[in-house]
Formats: C-alpha cells, structure tokens, sequence
C-alpha cells in the first residue's frame, strides 16, 4: 500500500480566506489588522470542497471526548477552523444537546497553554526537543531493542475504549505483557459492582423517560453521574405531563437535587438505612411484598423503624412517608443510587439497599433494564477507578515497574495524600506522559509527548454508559492540527507498534488509515446491504457506527425481569450478610466532607478552561474558586459566618477557604467542591482555590475496595478573616419583595 | 506531488486532513438563504422606481472617490485582460459572492482551470503553476477592507442589484461591482478606488432606500 495515495477526497483544502488567515499558518505569529490596503495578507483555498463557502460554516460529526459519556457532537467549520460545537441530533446518547463541559471542548484545542513540543527531561529539568527525539527517547525505553522486561512497563490511564484501547492492549501485548492500570477519580465501580450482583449485569439502562416518580441516591444523573446529557433528555420527558416527582436523598444538593421535588438531607454514609426504611414503609403501609427481597433483606426489614431510621439518617419521618407514597402510587418507578451513596466504606450495602427498592417496587424489566455486555469486548471501555490507581501505586513502590505510560489522568493532583503518588511515580525510572497539557502529574515525566487534542484526531469510541443498540462513536478531526510538533495518540501508539511488528502496522500510513481498514473489515451483515465506503461515508456524517448483533441476555436477567429475585442477588444479598453500617459521632471530626463532583470543573481536568471557571456554579454561584458549604444552623453553632476563612481539616490534610451557608447541606456535612488547586496546570487553573482530595482518608468500600471519597471526617476552624464571596448573583433570596411571584407546590395542587 | 494545507506549512502527511463528510444539509437548513431573497424581494418592493441616470435599473450608486494605492501582488493578476478583453463575468472567479458574505479570491484550483492550457508560456501563468505545483496558494495582498464591526453582505448586496432586480441582466454584473469596487476590469491588480466608509454607505442605503437599522451591519 502505498503511503501518499491522494485520493481526490483527501485534497480537501482548509486554508483560510480573511485577513486573519495568516494566523492560520502558526497560531502564535503576530497577525497585521489594519483597514490599509496591501498590508493583510489574504489567502485562497488551493482546492476547495464543493460545498465549502467562505463565511457559511460547514457542520461535522465527531464525537465528545470530554468524558466517557460519549455524546455526539456537529462542530462548525469556516475557513478552516472549528468555531462552534453543538449535539448531533442524530446521536441516540445526546439527540441534540451538548452540556457546558462538552461545549468548552473548543478551548481545550485553542488553550493558549497547550503544548507545542515535546520535552524531555535532563539534568532533571524539562526540555523542548523534537519530536523526532523524543519519539527516540520513548523507543529506547520501550522499543524492542530497550532489552526491558515488557511485564515492568504499564500504563496508567483514565477510562479508555474503542481502538485506542485496541492499541494500547496490543502495545502491551507487543512489550511482552505490559500492565494496564486505568484510573477515575469519578466512577461507577461500586454501582457496577452491585448492578451485577442484583441485575446480573453491570450494564443497567435507566428508563428516566419511562417512570412517574424516581428516587435517587446520591446520582445527580442530570449533571455529574452516568450519561448526563441523556438522562436530562429523559429528564424532560420525565417531567412532560403527566408530571413525574423526583425526590432526591443526598448530603449536599447537586444540580440533580436542586431540581428535586422532595429533597432529603439523608446523613453521609446512612443511605442504605434510609432505602431500608423506605422498603419498610412499603411493606408496611402500601403492601409491597417483602417475599421478593432475598432472605437475609426480608428478614431485617423489621429493624428499620420510621422513627428509629429519623435519627440515623437525619430525615424527618414524615419526609420519609411522603417519598414511599410517591414511589408506591406513581408506578412505574425507578431508583437510582451512585455518586455520595456509593461513596462510603460499606457503599455497596447502600447501592444494594437502593437497588432492592427497584425489586421490591417491580421496576426490573420496566424503568431499569439489564442489558449484555458490549458485543465486541476488545472495544468495550476499560472503566478506571482509585482501586486500580492504588495497585498501581503499590507496585511502583515495590521498585516493579520502570516505565509507565501515562495518559488521560492526573494521578499527582487527583489521588489523596495518603496514596503517596509523588513517592509512586518517583519510584519509576521513566514516566512517559502522552497529553495536552503539562499537570501535575505530566510535568513529572521524563518524556512529555504532546497530543493532537481531540478537534485534531481520529478515534473510536464506546461510551460506558450505553444508551441504546450497540454502537461505536466515530471522532473525526474538525480541522487541521495547530501545531506541528503534535501527534495523535493513536498514530504515536502505532508509531510503537510499526517498531515491533512492521508486517502487521507497517502498512497503515497513520491512524487514521489504520480506522479506515479496520471499518473495512466489520462483516458485511454489520453493514446491512452498504458498500464499506457507503457504511463509512455514513458513519462520518452520523458520527457513529451501528454495530448490531446484540447478545441475548443472561438467564438471570430473564428471571429478575419477572420481577422474582435473580439467583446472583439473593446469593449477594445472602453472603455478604448484609450489614449497613451505624452512625458514628466523632469528637475530634464530627464533620463529614464531601468532596463535591463539579459540573462545571469535573474532577479537576476541566480548571483550565475558563468558560467552565467563569461559568457559576448552579447551587453557589460562585465563580473562580474554591469554597466549603455548610448549613447555616451549623455555622451558628461553630460560630461562622458567610464569607468566612476557614481550615477544614482531616486526620490526614487541610485546605482552606470560604464559608458559602446554604440548607441544602446536611447538617453533618461540609461541602468542599473538587477541581481547583492546582499546582501546575496552565495559566487559568494553577493558584486558585483548593483541592479537597488530597486530604481524604484512604477508606475503602469494603466489597469492591473503591476509595470512599465522602468517608473523612473533618472538624473546621476559623483563620479569622472574612471577606466577600466572589459569586454571581448578590443576593440568596428576595426578602420578601416578590420580584418573582411564586406558589408551593401543594398549593398549585390544589389550583 | 504533494500539497501543503496552509501557506508556509507543509502538512506532515494528507491523511490528516480534517474532516470528511459534513452532516446532511438537510438537517441545517439554508434557513439564512431563504431570508436573503425575500428580504432582497421586499427591498425591491419597497424600492422607488426609475432613477434618471442609473445605468443600472432601480439604483442610485455611490458616491465618493478614493485614491488608493498600487498594491504590490504576488502575482500581477490582470483583471482587465479577464473582465475587459475576455468578458468573463466577475461571479464566474468570484463565485462566493453571490452566495455568502465574501466575495472570495478565487481558489488556485479554479485558476488552473483554464491556465493548464491557456497562456501556459506566459511568465505571470508559470509562477501560478510553480504554486500550485508546491500545493500553494499565492499569498494576496488585502486591498478592500471593513473593519470588524461592520458584518457586509455580498450576497444580500447582489441579490439587490441583479438577481431580484427586473430589468438587469447578470452579464452586467460588473457595473453592480463597480459601485463599491469602482472599475476593476480596466486595472490589472486591484485598488481601491471608493471610500467604502460609513457615509459612503450610509448615502447609498438612502438613495436606495436600504435598511437604516444600526444592527443590520454593525451586528
Ligand atoms: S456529558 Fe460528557 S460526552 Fe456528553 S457533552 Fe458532556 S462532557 Fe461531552
């Protein structure tokens, strides 16, 4: 195969045609604008598209590579450069809407911070080399003739999927059994986990669309959990008439609750007691059948009083009735639970509890369905979580990995304190970070690779959470690269690849050659009577490639649909003997953090990006920083004010910063947001605010031994300073002016 | 042979070009063109009728002088050895004025063309074809401008002029163009002979009864 065939296609000719257009050439050279004439300089197209006019944008199918969600998107191109992004309506997962973080995707590709050429480390500073050396520096530590044990080299990712993954398990394989360490700070580990146990799949579509009332636990679905765009399209079908409830039980109020008709405060750490409670009232008040619950559940139910659950959970009994009677006369119902559930030592006993509501209220089948496993398993998403980020660590430490390939994850910022990561990547002799920018974690490398970013590169995805039939998300560039000296992953792993198997890889000229083949070879049946280019050529307007062939599902899943308790469930429910831990006061912490997932920042990779810094946080409104949420009946106690300094402590770290008073907070919680502080991420994200996550415990969920990110306590102390809350918004309420008229809810009932 | 994307770049390797298919025009509508022509209907419309000296039916041009500089090009495009001696009409090169905001330097790949058997000895044609050869396009010098707060319409401007005007006919384009661009087809490179300043648009706007609305060009 020859490497330069141009096709008449490939011609496509993106250069600009305003006075702007020298800019395209290099972003960073000083551009002439000026009315004068002959002083702009003015450039052509070579050779257009048909269809390309200057000034009328063009729309492109791609996919969000934001996070694992995998919505689609359309961007706008004009001369050249991708100017807008929105939700490719024919996209299943997000038909059309696009949430913040994806639409700030555009200043990921522009930051002004991204890397232009790749560094290598000498005499232990970063310096700017070729690509050339660079690639040369990675080849002699991971190339065949690096004479390196292949099992001493692993990768530490965020979750991958689609052929990137494909590549990576190959590059592995290639070096002779490279280990695979996928890491999110943000994951579903627990949920899946329990989902498997219950279901008898770790893949559960929720039918948001299909129910009347939902309870969640802890799963602010419309913003920071599962597939948020598609749960908030489902959300809006949800809430068509006739109008479903949303009650939301959590210890601090995410953008989910806020939206929530009955709100529970539910203590950190006591939503499996509050579910049983809520299975309690159901059997006992509205006769749900208790016989469907495995044994070991059925059995307990008594112990979970109205009154006695009140001063665990921290719940009003009667908020407690008010949800049952919700739930059991608006059917179908569907429960969710995940998020700062799922976050606690015995996290998966909560998750359970949640999940045996959806048995006991008949859900199974109807609003929550199990479905199989993706079809093509060497495409499926590797899922990271802390529980591999930990075995990574610990094997550094023991001196047996010497080179680590870094990429999509910032261990360095995002993993507490007590994991010792600096002390785990220190440990290994070379530390090669494939990425866009340099974080904490990159800026330790010893070989800085920088990445094409993903309005540059070709790609194939599976998003994790699957919405419908099976499908892969195509990602095509949006335009040309900025800069030179970048490359995509793709085309750098099969760079790695061509050194060890030339016959195999020699032949694609890049990665994108290397997608085209491999769409070829998808049996003709995928293709339902298309001719491959007709397929392709579908699949890059759609942005997505129908994979059909679905599995049947399991046989338990057949018998859990019936509504009968699935052999795997009463055999987890049975075994693990099911425990839900008691509230424990402490003296010295009697607080329990919550490091509070962001919809505008994530777990911290979106701080760079000003739209999402500048965006105001939905509950807060504030905007630019840190700050540590409390109940105002709990600052009255301690003393605080809003807008007050303080240090929120735990055993193992501190940060300080502002108090923001606000009751949706649990008034045993303090909320401290995640994303800020960092130490070493571009010009927008470093010196501001705090990070939460580097002072939590290293508590485990015991079943699955996931980090419990809400399981520290801390106590909070004043610094004595107070000062305004930098916030949108001046004022928290209308005090009593009526500007905007409004009713309760049960009065509108009544009108 | 290969092509490089963008003047003083060199593309590493064609396969990156960015991206393949667009989405389906249908799904995105020309929602814009279809206001066009009935805006540009209702000018015509709204427009009073019979000016005594226009060449151009229903027009009143603009007024105003200005006297630009030569402008050095790369290549000394002779527009009137096109325009004047060949009558090819100004939209055949500069085919995006009818259809977008700008007019558009035409792309090299409409020049080679012709130029791959026309005039393919003449000094001015080889310096194309090495160009185009290297995958280049010439860089031009800009010699009409607005300054960014002006949003001009090419189109909606012709569609005025000669396409929803009775009684002008497309082959005489030029004089439309020649409103604002004075008359190129007797120069070789461009220069900029009118004012193109707000009073130089604002005069014409109300001899031809344009919209006066401050948004409809600074938007
Ligand atoms: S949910 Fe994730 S994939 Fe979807 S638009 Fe937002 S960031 Fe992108």
């Amino acid at each position: 195969m020859s490497t330069y065939k141009v096709k008449r296609r490939d011609f496509l000719k993106i250069t600009g045609l305003t006075g702007a257009s020298a800019a395209l050439a290099a972003c960073d050279m000083p551009t002439t604008v000026t009315l004068e004439e002959g002083e702009e300089e003015v450039v052509s197209y070579l050779m257009p598209e048909e269809y390309v006019i200057p000034g009328i944008g063009v729309w492109y199918a791609s996919t969000c590579q934001q996070c694992d969600a995998g919505c689609g998107i359309i961007g706008r191109v004009r001369e050249g450069r991708v100017l807008k992004l929105e939700g490719n309506p024919v996209s299943p997962i997000n038909k059309g809407a696009l949430c913040q973080i994806g639409q700030a995707a555009l200043q990921v590709h522009y930051n002004p911070d991204r890397l232009k050429q790749p560094k290598l480390r000498q005499e232990g500073k970063l310096i700017d080399v070729t690509w050339d050396d660079a690639f040369a520096a990675l080849k002699s530590s991971i190339g065949p003739d690096s004479g390196l044990d292949g099992s001493r080299i692993a990768w530490l990712t965020g979750t991958v999927s689609g052929h990137q993954r494909v590549l990576m398990d190959a590059v592995s394989e290639a070096v002779g059994g490279a280990s695979h360490y996928a890491h999110e700070t943000l994951n579903d580990t627990v949920v899946d986990k329990v989902n498997a146990d219950v279901y008898g799949s770790a893949n559960v579509q929720y039918k948001i669309a299909d129910a009347q009332s939902i309870l969640s636990f802890g799963a602010d679905f419309l913003s920071t959990w599962g597939s948020p765009v598609h749960n908030s399209v489902q959300y809006g079908q949800f809430r068509d008439a006739p109008r479903g409830v949303l009650i939301q039980a959590e210890p601090k109020m995410t953008v989910t609750g806020g939206s929530a008709d009955l709100w529970l405060p539910v203590r950190p750490g006591t939503e499996g007691t509050l579910a049983m409670t809520i299975a309690a009232e159901l059997v006992a008040s509205h006769g749900a059948d208790a016989t469907k619950l495995p044994k070991a559940m059925a059995d307990q139910l008594g112990q979970y009083s109205l009154d006695s659950s009140e001063a665990q959970t921290g719940v009003a009994a009667s908020l407690v009735k008010q949800a049952a009677n919700f739930l059991a006369t608006r059917a179908p119902s569907l429960v969710i639970a995940g998020g700062t559930a799922a976050a606690h030592e015995h996290g998966y006993e909560a998750v359970t509890a949640a999940a045996m509501l959806n048995v006991l209220l008949g859900n199974v089948g109807k609003t929550i369905i199990p479905v199989a496993d993706f079809p093509y398993p060497a495409l499926a998403p590797k899922k990271g979580d802390t529980a591999q980020l930990a075995a990574f660590a610990k094997k550094a430490k023991a001196g047996d990995i010497s080179v680590a390939l870094i990429a999509g994850t910032n261990p360095a910022y995002t993993a507490p304190d007590q994991l010792d990561m600096a002390a785990a990547l220190s440990a290994v002799k070379v530390k090669v970070a494939f990425t866009e920018f340099l974080d904490e974690t990159s800026s330790m490398a010893d070989i800085v690779l920088p990445l094409h970013s993903d309005m540059e590169s070709w790609g194939t995805h599976v998003a994790s959470y699957q919405v419908a039939d099976p499908m892969i998300s195509l990602q095509q560039p949006l335009m040309e690269p900025l800069y030179a000296e970048t490359r995509s992953l793709g085309d750098t792993l099969l760079d790695v690849l061509k050194l060890y198997n030339a016959e195999q890889y020699g032949p694609f000229a890049d990665y994108y050659a290397y997608l085209r083949n491999v769409v070829s070879a998808v049996p003709a049946v995928a293709k339902e009577g298309a001719s491959d280019e007709a397929y392709w050529q579908a699949g890059l307007q759609q942005g997505m490639l129908k994979v059909t062939a679905p599995k049947p599902f399991p046989a338990a899943i057949a018998t859990a649909a019936n509504d009968d308790a699935s052999d795997a469930l009463v055999k987890s429910a049975d075994t693990m003997g099911f425990v839900l831990p008691v509230y424990e006061k402490n003296k010295d912490y009697p607080l329990s953090l919550i490091p509070a997932a962001s919809s505008r920042l994530g777990d911290g990779r979106f701080a760079n990006l000003p739209w999402l810094q500048e965006a105001p946080d939905a509950i807060t409104k504030i905007v630019w920083n840190s700050w540590v949420e409390m109940h105002p009946a709990t600052a009255l106690y301690y003393g605080f004010k809003q807008g007050d300094f303080v240090e929120v402590a735990s055993a193992e770290g501190s940060v300080k910063a502002q108090i923001y008073l606000h009751k949706g907070i649990n008034k045993d919680a303090v909320a401290v947001p995640m994303g800020q502080g960092h130490t070493e991420y571009g010009r927008y994200a470093t010196g501001r605010g705090v990070n939460p996550l580097k002072m939590l415990a290293t508590t485990s969920d015991v079943q699955t031994g996931e980090l419990a990110l809400c399981a520290t306590r801390v106590t909070v102390v004043s610094t004595g300073r107070n000062e305004e809350l930098v916030k949108m918004g001046g004022s928290e309420s209308q005090v009593g002016r009526k500007l905007v008229g409004t009713i309760t809810a049960d009065q509108l009932r009544r009108v | 042979m290969t092509h490089g994307l963008i003047p003083g770049k060199v593309s590493q390797s064609n396969r990156h070009l960015a991206p393949r298919e667009p989405v389906p025009a249908k799904a995105w509508g020309h929602v814009a063109t279809r206001f066009n022509m009935l805006f540009g209907v209702l000018c015509v419309l709204l427009f009073f009728v019979g000016s005594a000296y226009a060449e151009v039916p229903n027009a009143v041009p603009p007024k105003g002088d200005h006297d630009g500089k030569h402008v050095e090009q790369p290549i000394d495009f002779p527009h009137d050895i096109h325009a004047r001696d060949n009558k090819i009409n100004c939209m055949y090169c500069h085919t995006y004025a009818r259809r977008g905001l700008v007019a558009g330097i035409p792309p090299t790949s409409k020049c080679m063309g012709c130029h791959t058997v026309i005039a393919t000895d003449k000094p001015r044609i080889k310096k194309l074809a090495e160009y185009w050869e290297k995958g280049e396009s010439p860089k031009w010098k800009k010699v009409h401008d607005l300054p960014d707060f002006v949003h001009f319409n090419h189109e909606k401007h012709l569609n005025r002029f000669i396409f929803n005007n009775e009684g002008m006919e497309v082959e005489r384009a030029d004089e439309v163009c020649a409103f604002c661009h004075g008359e190129v087809k007797e120069m070789t490179v461009a220069r900029k002979v009118k004012p193109l300043t707000m009073g130089f648009c604002r005069q014409c706007h109300e001899d031809n009864n344009g919209p006066s609305d401050c948004w409809k060009c600074h938007k």
